[in-house]
């Protein structure tokens, strides 16, 4: 399955807009500017998901996972390395000398990855006039391969997904943190109708 | 004589949606997919005005902005982004745009904004 030019241009566009609504969250958080760059649209296997992940992120990583349903249905990950997860603890609360994953901690970044995978999130639903739905967001610290493990797991009928990774920056911080939104091919499918919808309705 | 506008957005999707609502309002439009391109048609073309995409591949839309008032320090500029960061605001105001509108752009907003930008005055939302 291969997104034709089009299609991939509109889910980018898609994608930036609700990237930098995130963005905007993190930095009203932080209270630091949140440099972007552009988001890479890719459908690819199963397998190649964890492979094209390694490729940017590695260790012992800090994942928040969103799943969401309705129309369109599937994961959302904030993934951040141990260290910028870390710092990002210490910048959102008064515990500069914090240095491990306690309950506190796995609070405010269960906390972060919520408002910001629901701000881009929320940024689809408004813009393509969807309804989704969240679960509650679960916190994990563990390798890369497990975090997708789990999805793999939980997925296992699908062979195939889109996945949206991109690198936002804290400025004057190490903080970087990774946005990946896992679909199957059936919300993809309905995900690219609802693009295809908006695009009719604006240019009417 | 109709104003013409160069809308420099890399999505297509962005172009086609500016290009529909400019042209509903009566402006000569022509698109430009990066930087470079968006440089070279404005030495060739003289643009009344441009809108101007900020995340793009390549050249960041801040280095266009820059380049743009460097050929033309009184060109109106008006960045249109997804990026609501105040710090991004401030980035373009003292890059010297003439406004800032969220994307997806809204049509009346934009009739808005230009309307003041042919006055000479600045626009911000």
């Amino acid at each position: 399955m291969e997104l034709s030019p089009s299609q991939k241009d509109a889910l980018t566009e898609l994608i930036n807009i609700g990237y930098a609504r995130a963005a905007a969250a993190l930095s009203d958080l932080t209270g630091h500017r949140i440099t972007l760059q552009v988001p890479e649209v890719a459908i690819h296997t199963i397998p190649e998901i964890t492979r094209k992940l390694l490729t940017v992120v590695h260790g012992e990583v800090a994942s928040v996972n969103q799943v969401f349903s309705g129309p369109i249905t599937g994961n959302a990950i904030l993934l951040l390395d141990r260290e910028a997860a870390l710092l990002l603890n210490r910048l959102l609360t008064d515990r500069p000398a914090a240095s491990g994953f306690d309950g506190a901690a796995r609070e405010v970044i269960t906390e972060v990855g919520n408002i910001v995978l629901n701000a881009c999130l929320g940024a689809f639903g408004n813009l393509l006039k969807v309804q989704v739905s969240f679960t509650v967001p679960a916190l994990q610290i563990e390798s890369v391969q497990n975090v997708l493990h789990t999805l793999i797991i939980e997925e296992q009928p699908l062979e195939y997904a889109l996945i949206i990774h991109t690198c936002f920056q804290l400025r004057a911080s190490d903080v970087s943190g990774y946005l990946v939104i896992i679909l199957g091919v059936t919300s993809l499918s309905t995900l690219l109708a609802e693009l295809k919808k908006w695009e009719d309705r604006e240019l009417k | 004589m109709k104003r013409k506008i160069l809308v420099v957005d890399d999505s297509a999707l962005a172009r086609r949606l500016t290009r529909k609502i400019l042209e509903d309002l009566g402006y000569e439009v022509e698109e430009a997919s990066d930087g470079t391109q968006a440089l070279e048609k404005y030495a060739l073309g003289q643009h009344d005005a441009v809108i101007l995409d900020m995340l793009m591949s390549g050249m960041y839309g801040l280095e266009v902005l820059q380049k743009l008032k460097e050929l033309n320090p009184s060109l109106p500029v008006v960045v249109a982004t997804a990026d609501i960061q105040r710090t991004t605001r401030d980035q373009v105001k003292n890059g010297g745009a003439a406004a800032m509108i969220n994307k997806p752009v809204n049509g009346e907003e934009l009739a808005e904004m230009l309307d003041l930008v042919w006055k000479g005055e600045t626009a911000w939302n």
